[in-house]
């Protein structure tokens, strides 16, 4: 009957609060962990770096960024959503994982203490894509996972698609920063 | 109705009303009827479930169970059911949009037929009516209906 009692360990405590970056696609908020994030350029600035890639297999992949002789994947966070087309104004360039994440915008930082283990209820792509939930202002707003915007075959696909030289850590999709 | 419940026997059931038709859970399971608070969505690919509420600090999801009991989602509903869900890994709260008052009731479990549905455990006898019993964890992994189906990914708010 007490079910609090029997879901204790599910809300994982951080031993230290998270800075996250809040930011939105399609009117929908997310949170990132700040240090999951290389940086933040807009679009505008990418439009002479990024090439587009011709016959992308994965949709939500349409262009390639060259930094530190890596090639990262643009990905549009609205198409990896299953959200309604928007017009993306910045770019997320993540940290150790080569992909760029194209969203609406920030909304602004904040401090997190607590993420919640996404319910069991959720059972399909979202326990790759979130970390859990977190509770903000009277939000529940869902925690990336920076890893989940591409799977491992993704990145091979991409690769491919690309005629990318292959090496062992691109086809993983990480790099040492 | 908490304490009510937490008397219960194994012959008390939980009367839930969605639209105009009753159902019943067996009350062991049901933890609390909770207000109509703010339903919180974002995008996922689970058919049943709608988003999920924050109660007494825990995030609770929320199933739409009227498209598969009703053949149709229910847009007006005035209190959440919360019940426990079992899963492989363990269990959790779920909550169930619910129409009315619940009402608690003894009653004797007449066996389902072989032809039931799998998500009807058997009915009740109350007055005149006959109940049809929940098989909870049964219903809340069921499939919905095609044309619910198809709002995968559809992110709710």
């Amino acid at each position: 009957m007490k079910i609090a009692a029997q879901e204790k360990g599910k809300t994982r405590r951080a031993r230290h609060s998270e800075q996250m970056i809040l930011f939105t696609v399609a009117n929908r908020m997310f949170a990132i962990a700040a240090a999951a994030v290389q940086e933040i350029r807009s679009t505008d600035s990418l439009a002479v770096s990024a090439n587009e890639i011709e016959h992308s297999e994965i949709l939500k992949v349409r262009h390639t960024l060259e930094r530190s002789h890596q090639t990262y994947y643009v990905v549009n966070a609205g198409a990896h959503f299953g959200l309604p087309v928007t017009r993306p104004t910045l770019v997320l360039i993540l940290r150790q994982l080569r992909v760029a994440v194209l969203v609406d915008r920030i909304e602004r930082m904040a401090e997190i203490a607590v993420i919640h283990a996404l319910p069991l209820a959720f059972a399909g792509e979202e326990r790759r894509w979130y970390r859990g939930l977190t509770y903000i202002d009277d939000h529940v707003i869902p925690v990336i996972q920076p890893a989940g915007f591409l799977t491992t075959d993704e990145f091979h696909r991409l690769d491919s698609a690309i005629n990318a030289v292959p090496a062992p850590r691109h086809l993983l999709g990480a790099f040492q920063a | 109705m908490i304490a009510e419940i937490q008397n219960a026997d194994a012959d008390t059931y939980v009367l839930l009303q969605l639209a105009n038709r009753r159902f019943a859970l067996p009350s062991a399971i049901v933890s609390e009827l909770a207000p109509p608070v703010r339903l919180h969505t974002f995008p996922h690919t689970s058919p049943l479930v709608s988003g999920v509420i924050v109660r007494r600090g825990r995030i609770v999801p929320v199933y739409d169970v009227a498209s598969i009991l009703l053949g149709r989602s229910s847009s007006v509903h005035r209190f959440y059911l919360i019940a426990r869900r079992n899963f492989p890994d363990g269990s959790e709260g779920s909550a169930i949009p619910v129409s009315g008052e619940c009402e608690l009731v003894n009653a004797k479990l007449q066996e389902a037929s072989e032809n039931t549905r799998p998500h009807i455990s058997g009915h009740l006898l109350v007055g005149d009516e006959s109940i049809e019993v929940l098989n909870f964890d049964a219903l809340l992994a069921s499939e919905p209906a095609p044309h619910n189906a198809s709002r995968r990914v559809e992110a709710q708010s």
